[in-house]
């Protein structure tokens, strides 16, 4: 096998894929936790927008119309947490369990329900191919990945420098000092989820439209568990959490790569299956470390109550 | 009668009764005046910080009016209160603890920290911080400031936003005596500028020292107004509680024998890491009471934790009758007949959501006498136990399968106090033990103290209200930044002395 700069250069292209959904995911759900609402929801929001996406996209033949669908799935569960969590006082966690073993069920069902086909739909790849590359030396880029280093930029420049992230930071730390001095706590964290929850939505319909170009219920593969993660990882911090992406993007990245060496598939038997066990790995051992040095905002996974 | 300036606030026939049906304000009417500091004083649960609330915009009125300079006012939300120039510094602060204090105090406004107007606002604020004497470190993280300073924070706050009726909340409940001063001295300020303040306390002597006016709730309706220059203590006690109040505690001499607990160059870390505890040494003797005042947040917390086994020193020893305890376990500690009352009854010494029972025996479930079938527990005996319990130290509770959270403060400190002296302890160890109680329960468990005491038991009493150590104490301590400024007997600890000591004065 040989590994030189064209390889780097491959696994970094693949590496760089893989850290767009989680990035986008992770960046989205540091901003609702910054408000003070927790979803670990996000493997569902990520897997049923992945699928709505493929919806839309197939039925109006639109790539871009897909992802914008996916990010309207995002929107509509970010409105479904937050009716549960921040305005029936709901508990978050149940409210994110639910999301997840929904679209567990649902996804099967439905891609069953519109194709006929069960798991995988359509079977062959879209005609629309990768949608908007740059042109490396090695495979295109998507514009995804610069697109997602803006956002991680954006989203930590207005939660640390505007007065709505201000705001914000606020009502996750203490909810109490924020509706003290005449923020809204409700409408604020409400915002945040529907925000945050969108661009989980957009990361599942970038996942099936442009990576892998179909859908498959596991499309996800725990990637919104991974953002939570990142997001523990990064300390609540935009720019940290899209480095912590980059991490993951470069484990699931080498072990895509890796598992596709002929050398590598002789030498190990179930290559694919332990290699595949690598991103996860990584996790558990980011987070183990990362835990309990990173300090959450004190506010995060509890409902507001006035009294 | 002193005259009066107009009047910017009044409320009318407000009753508030809460969605689980408490009835907590009847038909209460209160007024306040253009320049005037008008005391609201109550035990706990007389409706003081409901009515607070109400005025402020927290919580509705059930009905009744308020109005504001003479006009109807509805304050559904604080901004509105605001807007009206109604502003409330709550007992416990509400500030974003790793905000700093110039974040917080911009915090709701216009305002952006990190923008444009921040510099013109900064220079508003040490404009006022100087006129009414406030001054506070504006980049300092609020969690690293005292709660004097980060009360400070919360009065600036409400100046910047222009308030002209400003609600104190027991503010002299964390202060040390020259914050209290300090305090005063810029409430008199603003009432010199025409501002107008509701001072809500419990606290007597307060009232009569900074009040024009005083009102006095009990069980939710006003018991009596009078004018400060014609009241006294004796005379407030009685219309707060209903009957006259005994203040004097009668102590006999006390007769203090060997050591119980001797702890010697103690050094315990907070949890930032820091050094709470600085080397800390000093005795109990059976037959005393130990006190240890100071402000909180000086290293009691630590203290107390390192004491009880569940915080462990990082240097020092600590013996229980002559045996090494500092290693030990708050588990293993309990087995050496000790009782400990943690400072903090709603989360360490109490589970809420359990009952009354359940709570009896929280801490003792391992022993014999509670062992049923099996494993499982003798629930039969729980209840009998708690039952006991509930004669034999008039704990107020309809039963013993009562959920401790449907208690009020005082009878949950009778829970937690009656389980750890169950038994008689050698040795007890109270930590804040009256905080927050009314003065019924308060006079009650300080009894059950000095009881133990004139047993033969040692006990230490850990607590930030000055006069509670004083009436208690045998040998008082005042701890300081970590440290024990000083040891006396209680003769010569004066109040004044004991009071500056709290503020770290040692003169």
């Amino acid at each position: 096998m040989s590994f030189d700069v064209t390889s780097v250069g491959a696994i970094s292209v693949i590496s760089l894929d893989f850290m767009v959904p989680i990035a986008m995911t992770a960046v989205g759900e540091i901003f609702a936790e910054k408000a003070g609402v927790v979803n670990i929801g996000l493997e569902g929001v990520m897997l049923t927008s992945a699928w709505f996406a493929v919806l839309i996209a197939w039925t109006v033949n639109d790539p871009y119309l897909g992802l914008i669908g996916g990010m309207a799935m995002g929107v509509a569960f970010g409105a479904l947490h937050s009716v549960i969590s921040v305005w029936l006082k709901g508990d978050q966690i149940i409210s994110g369990v639910g999301i997840n073993l929904f679209a567990l069920g649902f996804v099967p069902f439905a891609t069953f329900a519109v194709w006929h086909v069960s798991g995988v739909y359509p079977p062959v790849s879209f005609s629309f191919g990768r949608i908007a590359e740059i042109s490396t030396p090695w495979a295109p880029l998507s514009y995804f990945v610069p697109m997602s280093v803006v956002i991680a930029i954006l989203f930590w420049y207005v939660l640390y420098r505007t007065k709505w992230g201000f705001q914000i930071r606020a009502t996750g730390e203490n909810p109490e000092a924020a509706d003290a001095v005449g923020i809204d706590v409700e409408k604020t964290r409400i915002i945040a989820v529907l925000i945050g929850s969108a661009l989980a939505g957009l990361a599942g319909a970038y996942l099936s439209i442009d990576v892998v170009g179909q859908i498959t219920k596991d499309i996800s593969a725990g990637r919104g568990f991974i953002a939570l993660a990142t997001v523990v990882f990064s300390g609540w911090n935009p720019l940290v959490g899209l480095l912590g992406a980059l991490v993951f993007g470069y484990s699931e990245g080498t072990a895509t790569w890796l598992a596709g060496v002929p050398e590598v598939r002789s030498a190990i038997p179930h290559a694919d299956y332990l290699l595949g066990a690598i991103p996860y790995i990584a996790t558990l051992v980011v987070v183990a470390v990362a835990i309990g040095r990173s300090r959450p905002p004190k506010a995060v996974g509890i409902p507001y109550k006035r009294e | 009668m002193q005259s009066r300036g107009e009047e910017v606030l009044k409320t009318a026939a407000i009753t508030k009764i809460y969605p689980d049906g408490t009835q907590a304000l009847r038909g209460v009417d209160f007024d306040l005046a253009r320049g005037e500091v008008h005391g609201l004083l109550g035990e706990n649960g007389a409706g003081k910080t409901t009515l607070s609330k109400i005025l402020s915009g927290i919580l509705r009125p059930t009905s009744g009016d308020v109005f504001v300079n003479g006009k109807k006012a509805e304050v559904r939300h604080p901004k509105e209160a605001l807007k009206l120039g109604v502003g409330m510094v709550h007992q416990h602060f509400t500030l974003v603890r790793n905000f700093t204090a110039f974040e917080n105090i911009l915090l709701g406004t216009d305002v952006n920290p990190k923008g444009a107007g921040a510099s013109k606002a900064r220079q508003e604020i040490l404009a006022l911080s100087k006129d009414v004497g406030l001054g506070v470190e504006l980049d300092a993280k609020v969690e690293d400031l005292a709660l004097g300073a980060q009360q400070r924070v919360e009065l600036l706050k409400m100046l910047y936003r222009k308030v002209q009726i400003l609600i104190l909340d027991e503010p002299t409940s964390s202060l040390t005596a020259p914050e209290t001063v300090d305090l005063f001295k810029a409430v008199r300020r603003l009432k010199e500028e025409g501002k107008s303040a509701i001072f809500i306390t419990h606290k007597l002597n307060e009232v009569l020292e900074i009040c024009d006016r005083i009102t006095v709730l009990r069980h939710g309706e006003v018991s009596g107004r009078i004018e400060a220059a014609n009241a006294d203590t004796k005379t407030l006690a009685r219309m707060m509680v209903g009957r006259d109040v005994v203040f004097d505690l009668v102590k006999e001499p006390s007769h203090a024998g060997d050591p119980i607990l001797e702890v010697s160059d103690l050094v315990v870390r907070g949890n930032r890491g820091e050094d709470a505890v600085k080397g800390v040494s000093f005795a109990v003797r059976r037959g005393e009471i130990f006190g240890i005042a100071g402000v909180e947040g000086n290293g009691q917390t630590e203290l107390e934790e390192a004491l009880s086994g569940v915080r462990r020193p990082s240097r020092g020893k600590i013996k229980l009758g002559g045996l090494e305890i500092s290693s030990l376990s708050n588990n293993e500690i309990r087995k050496h007949s000790v009782g400990l009352i943690p400072e903090d009854r709603r989360q360490m010494g109490l589970i809420l959501d359990m009952s009354v029972a359940e709570n009896s025996i929280l801490g003792r479930e391992w022993e014999r006498r509670f062992r049923g079938q099996g494993i499982a527990l003798a629930w039969a005996k729980v209840k009998d136990h708690a039952s006991r319990l509930i004669r034999s130290f008039e704990i107020l509770v309809k039963g013993p399968d009562s959920p401790a959270k449907s208690m009020s403060g005082g009878n949950q400190q009778k829970v937690v106090v009656s389980r750890e002296l169950t038994d008689d302890p050698d040795f007890v160890l109270a930590a804040q033990p009256t905080r927050g109680l009314d003065v019924a329960a308060s006079d009650y468990i300080r009894r059950l103290l000095l009881k133990t005491r004139d047993s033969g038991k040692g006990v230490l009493v850990i607590s930030a209200d000055l006069d509670e150590v004083l009436q208690l104490s045998d040998v008082i301590g005042v701890m300081y930044e970590g440290k024990l400024l000083e040891v006396g007997p209680t003769e010569k600890m004066t109040r004044h002395k004991v009071g500056m000591l709290m503020g770290g004065v040692k003169e």
